[in-house]
Parts: structure tokens; sequence; C-alpha cells
């Protein structure tokens, strides 16, 4: 990729970025919304925690290579679940996944 | 509060993430070096782009030889999700500057949407800390791609295992949400509809619309326990 590619590529994705970030918070920001909206804006926390758990976890062609490979994310998502419970523990939670993983991995292929 | 317990506690808050953007962040500079980024190159994206999944794609469909304009689609669709954020955080900030504000939002991403909302919903966080956890996150993200620039291929590191670390805090701060029926139902919707948008091909915006597919559902079952 060259200097002029790089700068394509990079303006051109960085000024939908900063709309997509900026523009609802800088229209929404102080004005009296209604009810519904806020209740709206309420359910976005689980909705985007959910869905950005569902698409790492979930892949279309995730047993294509087999059943070991493609459960043993899940698997270890099931260990965190547990670690996540007993420790609300962000930095737990990021250790004891990248274990799992790697462990599962190296046991079960 | 005073700075410096302003900018200790936004660091203890964005510490989980800067240490698993060591485990991606390098991985990533990898990739960039690769279609010939160099460190400055990558450095500067992350401090502005940052975007865990686009600077990932940018060298994976470069290498797979899609056309610039194909790539810039891409990149930008699967960044929509971005807009939540920004809407979700807008009632925190009603009474802060529009440049802290605006600074704060252009900041924002997956992680650091996480763990301040997470701070947000548990009561004391300011615009300050919150925008300090951005800025610590993108740091260590930007820092941790020009180092693995600055690597290259001397280092092997297994990317799935390591980005499990962020799929973890996700976990971790769904399982942090209040458990009442309403969530429960969001949260389930949610990861359905992105289950279901990745199986009929729309793996770009899965995230996007799974999450107002479970925002929607919500409100209709708000309305019909009500």
């Amino acid at each position: 990729m060259t200097l002029n590619q790089f700068l394509i590529v990079y303006v051109c994705c960085l000024i939908p970025m900063l709309i997509c970030r900026c523009a609802p918070m800088m229209l929404m920001k102080g004005r009296d919304l209604p009810e519904n909206v806020t209740a709206a804006l309420n359910l976005i926390p689980p909705a985007a925690f959910a869905a950005l758990v569902a698409n790492d976890l979930f892949k279309p062609d995730m047993f294509e290579g087999g059943i070991t490979q493609g459960i043993v994310p899940l698997l270890a998502a099931l260990v965190v679940v547990v670690v996540a419970r007993k420790t609300h523990s962000l930095i737990a939670c990021a250790i004891t996944g990248v274990v799992a993983y790697a462990l599962l991995l190296f046991l079960l292929q | 509060m005073s700075k410096s317990e302003t900018i200790k506690t936004a660091f203890k808050a964005a510490f989980p993430v800067m240490m698993g953007y060591i485990a991606i962040g390098l991985p990533c500079g990898i990739m960039e070096s690769q279609i010939g980024m160099n460190w400055l190159m990558a450095f500067v994206m992350s401090m502005t782009f940052y975007s865990g999944a686009g600077q990932f794609m940018i060298p994976n469909m470069w290498l797979a030889g899609n056309p610039i304009a194909s790539i810039i689609a891409s990149v930008s669709f699967v960044n929509t999700r971005q807009m939540l954020y920004s809407a979700a955080f807008s009632p925190y900030f009603e009474k802060v500057g529009k440049r802290l504000a605006f600074l704060f939002s252009a900041t924002v991403t997956d992680e650091s949407f996480g763990v301040n909302m997470m701070q947000y919903q548990s009561g004391q966080w300011s615009a300050w800390q919150a925008t300090l956890v951005n800025l610590f996150s993108m740091t260590s993200w930007g820092v941790c791609n020009a180092l693995g620039v600055l690597i290259g291929d001397a280092l092997a590191i297994p990317t799935a295992i390591a980005a499990f670390s962020m799929t973890s805090i996700f976990i971790c701060l769904v399982l942090d949400q209040k458990m009442t029926g309403l969530n429960v139902f969001v949260i389930v919707v949610s990861a359905l509809g992105v289950c279901f948008f990745k199986l009929i091909g729309l793996a770009g915006p899965a995230i996007l619309l799974g999450a107002l597919l479970g925002v929607a559902a919500g409100m209709v079952f708000r309305k019909v326990v009500a």
C-alpha cells in the first residue's frame, strides 16, 4: 500500500467513523428527550454488549473445521461466565478467558 | 475530586482494556506491516480512527485483493454501530461543554463504551473520567499497533486466543447488567438477532442490526408488560 493509497483509505474511513461517533451525541445532548427515547437509550447497553458477545462467539462456519474447533470458544465463554459471576472483574475475566481458550485448544486438539 | 484522583480512577478503569490491547494491538500492527504501513501510519490511524475491527479488516481485505472502494464501504458499514454508543451516552453529557462532549464521542469504541457505561451505571462517573478512559485506551492501542509494525513477523501471536480477552470483557459486561426481565429479553433477542443476520450474510452490520432489533423488541416488551 503506497502512502497515497493509505491516505485515501484512512481519510475515507475516518470521516464516516467520526460522523457515526459524534453526530448522535451532538444532536441529542442537552435536549429534552421523550420518555420513550430515554427508555430506548437505556436498552442500548444490554443490547450492544449481548450483540458484541454473540458476534465474537457465533460464526456461521464455526463447526466446519470440526466440532472441537467450534466448541472451544463456547466452553471458554462458559468458564468466563463463572468467573464474571464470582468476581465482577474485567481483568480477571480477560485473563481467565485467554488462559481457558488456550488450555482448551491444547487439550482438545 | 482532585485532578490526580480523576486520572488515577480513570486509569484504573481503563487498565483491563489497555492490557487487552497489548494482546490484540500487536497482531493488528503486524498485519498492518504486511501491507506496507509504517509505524507512524499505524500510530496515526490508531490514535484517530481507533477501531479494532476496522483496522484488522483493512489489511485483511487489502491482502485479499479487494478494491479500495470496497474496503472503505465494508469498514464504514461495520463501524455504524458506533452511533448506538454515542446516543446511549448523550443523557450523561447533558450539562457537559461541546468541546469535551466532542472529544469524548470522537474517541469512544466498543471497549471504552463498555467500561464507561459500567461506571456511569454504577454511580459516580464524570465526563473527564470517561474521556480519560478513552484516551488511555486509545493510547495503549496506538502504541501497541506501532510496536506491532516495528516487530513485524518476528513474533507469532495467535490472534484468535488473544482476541478472546475482549470477548471475555464483553461477557463480564453483559452479566453485570441488571438482570430484570426486560434486560434479559433484550439480551436474548440481540444475541439471536446477531446470529440471524450473520446467517443470512449480513455479517458487516450484524452488531448494529442485532442490537437495534433487541432495543425494538425491548420497547414492545415494555408496552406489553405495562
